[in-house]
């Protein structure tokens, strides 16, 4: 690192820890503190990269959040690799690696930068007027467009870095540790508000902390000195939370912010393992107290992008904070006077200053007259028309402005220079206060926008409410935070300041040069390349509304946002087309404020945590009997049980002809269970149900189905009377929760006069369900003392009994056809009752079945799935079960609707079965179902909605919805498939055993 | 005899953080309108059911945590057998409540899995993935919330200071027990 680039000791950074560094392949030096831009600058690196557009070569131009061209890809094709960090916000690290973007086959030599000479053939608008024509040709052109679409190179691997989220809820939030931010966190935990105060940078003070000047001093202390003291008192303030390198990303309604903390990104990467990199801080905060400072605009003039070309404020943070000089010949181009702070901080230190060119006329405010005293050069009323220089600026060429500062006059000045600092004035940071929903106001004055009508209990403060001189900061700062805060004092009311204050504003949002503007490149968006000239075509091409302007130009539409040149785009869309800047308004500000990772946004939701899941109590007997899982609403139920070399039809073959043939268990345990307690009881699921329950014996058990207010079925399950007033309900899976909130409102809102009680209960049993021809023997061996004869236990009914001393619930109900008993059992013993059924069913070669298996079984029975074989469009009326719909009740939910017209037409869908012309033809779900496939369009009839291929019967077997099915039974349909049209048969949805015999076996 | 198999089974010890899974414990879920229906429950189970959202009582032998205001929980201050279910309290309930339809008595033992946590760090862990503030929360005994961590419906009870029972449903316990593991690795 060249030493005489280091031109101080600064507080900031630690010069007894070197820090060594990669950039473009080469290795530079640099100290713990330094970002990889202020490391490079103090290595004489100024040409970083290129632009977007034109490859023009870039360099560092800012020192903040607001960096335009200064991006970068880091870590290489590692996994850890990131495209487009601002090396003004990266802190270097121990063997960081970084390389410039879009340049190839380097930075120095690019090939892109033929572009820059093609660039009058590329004006704003090229891609869409280019390449909209032949139209068929799009997808060639966009095959290239897209390579060279983009900046750096998306991380191929898989992430390695950890991120997690964190709530946080406090009284006041202070966005920015600014002096505004400093003195508002400060006086609102002193007063017993719980506070966090948020600062995107590693230390707190914002541009104060390194203002040491005499033009700014706080009882007659330079006012870094002041507020430093001040940051040193935060520490024992208990009510006050701080947290540095945190970025605020988002301000919702109702004072909800999102904010990224940095945790780890400044460290090496062997210390950042198992730490969390970035966390999400949600935050939801009384108050909200924006402090979030300004940003620094750039002057608009003749190619003011060449790198050494940087904002006034930034060289004035490389030397002061940094210790580091941007250039050793300094020219400061500025319309006010913040210029002259960085010239005199500069002359200070014995940097020499060539010049200061000030549009302004003749200047007269304490800082001027200063810079004059020390014989800085100052040209008035100048601007400069050109710069020159192609990998760092080199000399400036500048000309007198005319009155009216639209033209330049007499002859040109030629002044050499290695670094140009530029400062058009200040842009209040207003995206959050914008974000929330707050209205801006435009001050004539200072030509920025500022808060005005504020959507939320916040405030902004300081510079970003814009207030720039440290007496107005102060002094207003007093008055807003009592008001804001409730509060008679602060104590920071008897401050005496002594603040130069500007006189003389000229503001000119394009410069002129001698130029045509059709010949110059006056840059606005430096990151997309988007030029003065480009506006105004835009203008002249008939777009008015700054978003379409936007739009058409791409400016404002980097990475960076168009911090630095929006101001700039209005002021040109302004002056053109005569529209006042406060009727143009802004374009809107959208979250994030700065890049979020994805890794932020997601969070520790990856992997396992990606979404959430479920096991039943049997879960891990399942796992270790080889179980294949599907997800089931957010259970993972066993799907089938493969043994070695099976496929999944193999595995379902097996099973199902066990479960017919000998036994077959199932675990049951995630079907809805709802406990049901009241007097009322019986009438409630009179009206929930369509069929009648009053009339169920205690101890027998009832399949009811419920449907929604518009009669469509909703869902199903049995219900069984435990006894005069409590019943167990079962619902669907998937259908648990939905339904006890849907019955939970009805009892809270339709129908408070019932007594009626619904305890959820479906994690507290586990369910175990054998069937099959032995079924009766397996569960007498499991419960011998359970009388399980016919007359006794009929199907339908339920027993209370004790497997050993732990009482059961034991219901003869089914799901398959086939003889069956559930056992319910507390969810703690239910894998030892599992594994008590296994053994006492070994001798009947009891087989364990999975969803898949119960499908079939249930679908050879003709027993519909709620959610697969309906869609909230059928009726058990177009299900084929009218036989379940009372006719006799006064009311039912969803009644009314069955007597709509369009309910009782004839020709509504219908549920019916579906066999194949080929038995041996498994229907795909899903597959349309038509009469006539020669007819044009085709009329599609319905679907196929459960398919399969039953072992028991051998033969395909299907359920499908059709129109007007129910009255076509034997006929003849089709299934037009990819390659073939299949034909069909409507038959009786019930293909086994339809007298029921099995099921009272 | 059958076994007995809680989903967690485990104690774990973090930087100023213990969980662990507490089973078996009774619970019960107790719902009613009536006041008569707070009156006899307190004679019974000889504890005030709390009446205040959010709140809860602690008696000799149980606690009740206020739920909804005709819903409680009551469960066991200590662990009960494992070899049996039938719990004289909740028979206790149903004779005297249930049946003669005061309210409505639920055994859900084995619905909620209680985790017992220990530690400064409890409400750390917390905000890594629950939305509720807990800063008046914590400070207060007995403060009881139904809320969701990690998108997991849970029930929360400061017994006392940095100590809380977490009730969560036993389907989705594993996974909690998993995701606060993780967090805590880092708190």
């Amino acid at each position: 690192m060249p030493k005489n680039l280091r031109i101080n000791s600064s507080n900031f950074i630690d010069e007894t820890t070197r820090v060594s560094f990669k950039f473009d392949g080469k290795t530079y030096y640099g100290f713990k503190g330094d970002t990889l831009a202020s490391a490079l600058i103090a290595n004489g690196i100024h040409l970083v990269a290129r632009s977007f557009k034109y490859h023009r070569p870039r360099g560092i131009m800012t020192a903040g959040s607001e960096e335009p061209n200064a991006i970068v890809q880091i870590n290489g094709n590692t996994a850890y690799t990131e495209p487009n960090v601002r090396a003004t916000e990266i802190e270097i690290y121990d063997g960081l690696e970084a390389s410039s973007q879009n340049c190839w086959p380097n930075v120095n030599f690019d090939i892109g930068g033929i572009n820059n000479i093609l660039s009058p053939l590329l004006p704003a608008g090229f891609y869409y007027k280019t390449f909209m024509w032949p139209a068929s040709f799009w997808e060639k052109y966009e095959y290239f467009i897209r390579k060279s679409a983009g900046l750096g190179k998306s991380p191929t691997k898989p992430d390695p870095d950890l991120y997690e989220h964190k709530y946080i809820h406090c009284d006041v939030l202070v966005i920015g540790g600014g002096i505004s931010g400093i003195m508002a966190a400060k006086t609102a935990a002193e007063n017993n508000y719980k506070t966090l105060l948020l600062d995107e940078k590693p230390h707190l003070g914002g541009t104060t902390i390194y203002q040491s000047s005499e033009f700014n001093k706080i009882n007659n202390q330079y006012s870094s000195k002041w507020l430093e003291n001040e940051i040193s008192k935060l520490k024992n303030i208990k009510n006050l939370e701080i947290k540095t390198r945190t970025s605020v990303a988002a301000y919702h309604g109702y004072n909800f912010l999102l904010a990224r903390e940095n945790l780890t990104d400044h460290l090496p990467l062997n210390k950042k393992k198992d730490k969390i990199r970035q966390r999400l801080l949600k935050i939801r905060a009384k108050k909200v107290i924006a402090a979030t400072g300004s940003i620094e605009r750039p002057l608009i003039f003749n190619n003011n992008d060449r790198p050494g070309i940087i904002l006034s404020s930034a060289i004035k943070k490389y030397s002061d904070y940094y210790g580091v000089v941007c250039g050793k010949e300094n020219i400061l181009f500025t319309n006010n006077d913040s210029a002259y702070e960085t010239a005199i901080s500069l002359f200070n230190k014995g940097i020499k200053i060539n010049a200061i060119i000030d549009i302004r006329e003749k200047v007269n405010s304490e800082i001027t007259n200063h810079a004059e005293k020390i014989g800085i050069k100052i040209y008035n009323s100048y601007t400069i028309v050109d710069t020159s220089g192609y990998r760092r600026i080199k000399e400036v060429s500048i000309m007198k402005l005319s009155k009216d500062g639209q033209s330049v006059t007499g002859s040109k000045i030629k002044i050499k220079c290695n670094c140009l600092g530029i400062s058009g004035g200040w842009t209040p940071a207003v995206h959050l206060f914008t974000q929330s929903g707050g209205k801006l106001k435009f001050d004539n004055e200072d030509n920025v926008f500022i808060p005005s009508k504020y959507p939320s209990d916040q405030i902004s403060i300081g510079s970003c409410n814009g207030e720039f001189d440290l007496n107005t900061i102060i002094k207003n700062f007093n008055q807003n935070i009592k008001n804001f805060l409730g509060i008679d004092k602060t104590s920071f009311e008897d401050l005496k300041i002594n603040s130069t204050k500007e006189i003389l504003k000229r503001n000119i949002w394009l410069l002129p040069s001698d130029k045509a503007i059709g010949k110059c490149k006056p840059f606005v968006d430096f990151q997309n390349d988007a030029t003065a000239k480009d506006i105004k075509l835009a203008l002249r091409e008939g777009f008015r509304s700054i978003e379409h302007v936007k739009r058409y130009t791409t400016t404002g539409m980097g990475t960076d946002q168009g911090k630095l040149g929006n101001m700039h785009a209005l002021g040109i869309i302004s002056d053109t087309s005569g529209v006042k800047m406060s009727d143009l308004g802004t374009t809107t500000f959208r979250p994030p404020y700065t890049p979020l990772t994805f890794g932020t946004i997601v969070g520790r939701n990856v992997g396992e945590f990606f979404d959430i899941f479920r096991k039943t109590p049997m879960h891990d007997w399942h796992v270790d009997n080889n179980a294949e899982f599907e997800n089931v609403g957010q259970w993972k139920r066993a799907w089938y049980y493969p043994k070695k070399g099976e496929s999944m039809f193999d595995a379902v073959q097996r099973e199902s002809k066990a479960a017919r043939d000998g036994a077959g268990i199932l675990d049951a345990s995630t079907l809805g269970k709802i406990d049901i307690q009241g007097s009322d009881a019986s009438e409630f699921l009179n009206r929930v149900y369509t069929n009648a329950w009053s009339k169920l014996a205690i101890g027998k058990c009832r399949y009811g189905l419920m449907l929604n207010e518009d009669g469509m079925v909703y869902d199903d399950g049995v219900t069984t009377r435990l006894d005069e007033n409590h019943y167990i309900m079962t619902t669907t899976t998937g259908g648990a929760a939905t339904v006890l909130g849907k019955l939970e409102d009805y009892l809270q809102t339709e129908w408070p006069e019932l007594d009626v009680y619904l305890t959820s209960v479906t994690d507290h049993f586990a369910t175990i369900s054998v069937c099959g021809p032995n079924s009766k023997k397996i569960v007498k061996k499991v419960i011998p003392d359970l009388d399980l004869s016919d007359e006794e236990f009929p199907h339908m009914s339920f027993k209370n009994a004790k497997i050993d001393n732990i009482k059961c619930r034991v219901m003869r109900i089914s799901f398959t056809g086939e003889q069956s008993y559930e056992i319910n059992i507390q969810a703690n013993f239910g894998k030892s009752v599992w594994e008590k059924c296994m053994e006492a069913g070994k001798e009947f070669n009891i087989t364990p079945y999975g969803t898949e298996t119960m499908h079939l079984l249930r679908a050879e029975k003709g027993f519909i799935i709620v959610g697969q074989d309906t869609d909230a469009t059928l009726t058990p009326i177009d299900l084929q079960m009218d036989w379940i719909v009372s006719k006799k009740k006064y009311d039912f939910i969803g009644k009314r609707s069955l007597y709509r017209s369009d309910t009782i037409r004839e020709d509504r869908k219908q549920l019916v079965g579906i066999v194949t012309e080929d038995p041996r033809e498994v229907l795909e779900e899903g597959a349309q179902i038509v009469a006539d496939v020669s007819k044009k369009p085709v009329e599609m009839l319905g679907h196929i909605t459960s398919s399969y291929f039953s072992p028991n019967l051998n033969k395909s077997i299907a359920l499908g919805v059709v129109k007007g099915g129910k009255n076509m039974l034997g006929k003849k349909l089709f299934i037009p498939m990819k390659n073939k049209i299949i034909s069909v048969q409507v038959a009786d949805p019930v293909f086994l055993d339809k007298e029921n015999k099995r099921l009272n076996a | 005899m059958l076994n007995y198999n809680s989903p967690i089974n485990e104690t774990k010890d973090f930087n100023n953080l213990k969980i662990n899974e507490e089973s078996p414990v009774m619970k019960l879920i107790i719902r009613g309108k009536k006041r008569e229906f707070i009156s006899k429950v307190g004679k019974l189970l000889d504890i005030l059911l709390p009446t205040e959202s959010n709140t809860s009582t602690v008696g000799n032998n149980i606690s009740a945590l206020w739920l909804s205001p005709d819903e409680w929980m009551i469960y066991s201050n200590d662990k009960i057998a494992k070899n049996n279910n039938t719990y004289p309290i909740e028979e206790n309930l149903i004779n005297n409540i249930h049946k003669i339809n005061l309210g409505a008595i639920t055994d859900v033992t084995d619905q909620f899995i209680m985790i017992k946590m220990k530690g400064s760090q409890i409400y750390d862990l917390f905000s890594n993935g629950c939305p509720y503030n807990f800063n008046d929360f914590k400070n207060k005994k007995g403060a009881v919330t139904q809320t969701i961590i990690n998108k997991i419906d849970v029930i929360i009870h400061n017994r006392d200071v940095d100590e809380v029972n977490l009730f969560v449903r036993r389907s989705f316990s594993s996974h909690l027990w998993s995701w606060l593991n993780d967090g805590a690795k880092r708190i």
